[in-house]
């Protein structure tokens, strides 16, 4: 995400190879039309450990921009986190860092 | 239904005979499916969401994520069913929950809203049905009658939460 610490510009040194490696996996919720939202907020809560504020904030994050990254690292938790969201019906996926 | 409602560490609602029935017609029906040889569900959009793809871009890594998760996650949803069923008062009185029989019931009304909600079609502006004799009318009737027994057990998830605290 850009923001004002953000460099201008990548160093053409850096290799798109390297890049990748170095960027983390994200796992992202995706809008659903069944979820209830306060279903979604307790899931995100109870599986995360977040608090309710931030929790209500990817919720409607979820419901108004159609996804929200709710937990980012290495691909191996990322799966795992995945893999508990389904658990509970919310609708997952795991990426690499866009 | 009386919904779901805390008492002390215990949540406790009240089911009627018929809606008992409903609901083990519909847990029934949810265990053939995740059951299934995954050849003769291949396609079905409800177990697409029941089991959906945990990557999408590359073929390659969401496969090897199907195969890493997908029997756990079928034999979880199949726990949380019986668990769910052995709760069930048979002939219609008090449901009545711990902490872990209440994550159970909050996955599997879900599943059970998603498989529902999938069949129908429901998007986040369907509301209570116009008419409640035709088939259709009838399961979303039940859709959002399982709407109401989640919301409810949510709640009160939700409120003791902050009891505690």
């Amino acid at each position: 995400m850009a923001g004002p610490l953000a460099p201008a510009w990548t160093p053409e040194t850096v290799s798109r190879e390297d890049s990748d490696l170095d960027r983390p996996w994200v796992t992202v919720v995706w809008d659903d039309p069944v979820n209830l939202m306060t279903y979604v907020t307790f899931v995100l809560q109870e599986l995360f450990g977040y608090d309710e504020a931030t929790a209500t904030k990817l919720m409607l994050q979820v419901h108004h921009e159609g996804r929200a990254v709710v937990s980012s690292g290495p691909r191996e938790r990322m799966e795992h986190d995945t893999s508990r969201l389904h658990a509970y019906g919310l609708w997952a996926t795991h990426q690499k860092d866009a | 239904m009386r919904p779901f409602r805390r008492k002390g560490d215990v949540l406790v609602a009240k089911l009627g005979a018929a809606e008992v029935g409903i609901v083990s017609l519909l847990l029934d029906q949810l265990e053939q499916l995740l059951a299934a040889d995954p050849d003769d569900t291949g396609g079905d959009p409800v177990v697409e969401r029941l089991l959906p793809p945990g990557h999408v871009g590359d073929p390659e890594t969401a496969a090897d994520y199907r195969e890493l998760t997908e029997a756990g996650l079928r034999s979880g949803k199949a726990d949380d069913l019986a668990m769910v069923r052995a709760t069930l008062p048979v002939e219609g009185g008090e449901v009545r929950l711990d902490a872990e029989q209440a994550r159970a019931w909050l996955r599997t009304t879900n599943d059970l809203r998603l498989a529902l909600g999938t069949r129908l079609g429901v998007t986040a502006e369907t509301g209570a049905p116009a008419d409640t004799d035709g088939e259709e009318g009838s399961q979303l009737a039940v859709y959002h009658w399982l709407t109401a027994v989640q919301g409810s057990l949510i709640d009160a998830l939700v409120a003791g939460r902050g009891g505690r605290r």
